[in-house]
């Protein structure tokens, strides 16, 4: 059986617009006008019981809305949902016992106090008797190293140790579903990537399906098996990853600066986008030229007084999925 | 069983909270203080001499005091804070959990409560007895049954409460209700007693919620007769059902329109 299933879901919202000027704003008294936006557009897809999906896509394509709706707190405009084989806007409460769900930018621990209180009090929420609560804390405090921090006030956290809470927080009632919305948000690199692991281990260890949003290509490269690509509510993309890697994910972005004048001649596999005297925006093609060979021939250019590597933003990887599928059609 | 496990953890965690955070107290501490030195002072001019419509300037303080504690035990900023998870999105998190919404907010509210009623509380009989000392004739026996009513007092108010917040889930602005409650709980017996209203407001405040969120209580404590004791919990105890079931049917309503923002 899938765990998830979606048959041509919509979500339309209504907003009221509000006009400028206080003539108009007296009109809107008596006669708002509405605005519809559609943010969820006839999509379909299957999430099979212990797959990694990843549902990527830029701010405001829909990933949020489509949670939203699998979790059963926004009701679709049409289509159908299956989640465990129940219906999330029927049977939310029903569903809620065995999903767990992070909103990366949201907290559901208790600010003033430790993540220990906000733990039993999630076990009581969930109906965890109190033995089996202590075990599963005891054992998400090692899996997440969470240790002094169960003690600390969760205003004296950092944002990574939070996030590590909030992510056993939605794991103590053992969810056969764990929802991420953009869990790494706003984390450090190295942070980021431990809680990468966690959710690997997470999938490994208990077959917890994982549907996972995110606008980082990062997070997708390396834990998930598959990705849907989103954009402006409608799936532009469905395929495993090591296409989209391949095909789409295959570009890092250099940008580097030199203490003196430099003129580059780049390699292959190398593009200059931008450059002035002293630095340089390149594009490189991960399949072409490795990282490692890229900067290998820049430092051996000499006077670099500094680097970053970025993965191309989200927006750019939607532009070449299109510009990719414009040039078959052709 | 489960679920009195479940309603219990939540008021002891909210509980606990309470003595935490107690940053917001001071500061109404010190507003509940100058109200009421305002307020006697005002009421200590207008009290030349004897009663008026049944209260002397005893009563008069002590009413205050207690209608005042009810206003500040009820400060859990069950509105405020429903408009600001809606507008941000952490509704998310409180939704899809296996309680029912109303019952979660009334007993994480219910923590705060009884943290107020308790600092509050001790505050309102401090500064009552500094200013008029004890209440002439108080028979200590009767407080229980007076405090019941406080008790129903509070909870109307924070159905009440909770009923506008919840407009939120359908609404883009809802400020405007909790306004004109506020100012109609202050009027119709929070600051004078439903006794000096003219008649006829009188009349029709009789079959308002207001006067039993505040006066009855109040009115009980300063003055206890079985007579008033009885005319008013029943009526108290019709309008905490009538509360709940209008949060209930209005969150019910909202539910399944909400319109969640924040990303």
């Amino acid at each position: 059986m899938s765990a998830i299933h979606v048959e041509n879901l919509s979500k339309v919202y209504r907003t009221r617009i509000k006009e400028e000027g206080l003539k108009a704003s007296f009109k809107a008294l008596f006669k708002p006008v509405y605005k519809e936006v559609q943010a969820v557009d006839d999509i379909s897809f299957t999430v099979e019981q212990g797959e990694i999906l990843a549902f990527i896509g830029p701010n405001g394509a829909g990933k949020s809305t489509t949670i939203k709706m699998l979790t059963g707190i926004l009701h679709p405009t049409s289509g159908r949902i299956s989640v465990l084989g129940l219906d999330p806007a029927e049977e939310r409460k029903k569903l809620s016992y065995r999903i767990g769900t992070v909103f990366g930018q949201k907290s559901q621990l208790w600010f003033h106090l430790p993540p220990i209180d906000s733990f039993v009090l999630l076990g009581a929420i969930y109906d965890v008797d109190k033995k089996t609560l202590n075990k599963r804390i005891s054992e998400l405090t090692e899996l997440f190293e969470l240790g002094d921090i169960l003690q600390t006030p969760v205003r004296k956290l950092s944002l990574g140790q939070r996030i590590r809470c909030e992510v056993a927080a939605s794991l103590l009632h053992e969810p056969d579903i764990l929802f991420l919305d953009e869990p790494t948000i706003g984390l450090d690199v190295v942070v980021k990537q431990s809680i990468r692991q966690l959710i690997l281990r997470m999938n490994r260890e208990r077959g917890t399906t994982i549907f996972l949003t995110s606008h980082d290509a990062g997070d997708v490269e390396q834990i998930c098996k598959r990705a849907v690509v989103i954009d402006q509510g409608r799936i532009i993309l469905d395929q495993p990853i090591k296409n989209l890697k391949y095909h789409y994910l295959n570009r890092k972005i250099i940008a580097v600066r030199f203490e003196y004048p430099q003129h580059l001649e780049v390699p292959e596999g190398v593009k200059l986008e931008k450059s002035t005297d002293i630095s340089a925006r390149l594009s490189v093609d991960t399949r072409i030229c490795t990282i490692d060979s890229a900067m290998r021939w820049l430092i051996a250019q000499g006077g670099v007084a500094d680097i970053t590597v970025e993965n191309p933003p989200m927006e750019e990887i939607i532009a070449s999925i299109f510009r990719h599928k414009e040039g078959r059609i052709q | 069983m489960k679920a009195f496990r479940k309603y219990w953890t939540i008021l002891r965690i909210s509980l606990q909270n309470a003595f935490v955070y107690r940053s917001n107290v001071l500061g109404g501490l010190v507003f509940f203080l100058i109200f009421m030195f305002v307020f006697f002072n005002l009421w200590r001019a207008i009290y030349q001499s004897g009663e008026v419509a049944g209260y002397s300037l005893v009563q008069m303080v002590w009413y205050l005091c207690m209608t005042e504690l009810i206003m500040f035990g009820c400060r859990t900023g069950i509105f405020s804070q429903m408009n600001e998870d809606v507008k941000s999105g952490s509704i998310a998190y409180q939704l899809n959990r296996p309680y029912h919404y109303v019952w979660y907010q009334f007993f994480n509210a219910l923590g705060g409560m009884v943290f107020n009623l308790l600092i509050y509380g001790l505050m309102a009989v401090i500064m009552a007895m500094i200013m008029v000392g004890p209440i002439p004739g108080f028979n200590f026996a009767t407080l229980p049954l007076s405090l019941i009513s406080m008790m129903l007092a509070m909870f109307i108010n924070f159905f009440f409460l909770m009923a506008l917040g919840l407009t939120a889930f359908r609404l883009e602005e809802n400020t405007a209700f909790y306004l004109i409650y506020q100012k109609l709980v202050f009027m119709l017996g929070m600051f004078i007693p439903v006794e000096f209203l003219p008649g006829w407001l009188q009349a029709i405040t009789r079959y308002l919620p207001f006067p039993y969120m505040t006066w009855a209580p109040a009115r009980l404590i300063v003055a206890f007769s079985w007579e008033l004791f009885w005319s008013v919990v029943p009526v108290q105890l019709l309008w905490f059902g009538l509360s709940v079931i209008l949060s209930m049917a209005i969150y019910r309503h909202g539910v399944a329109g909400i319109q969640a923002h924040g990303g």
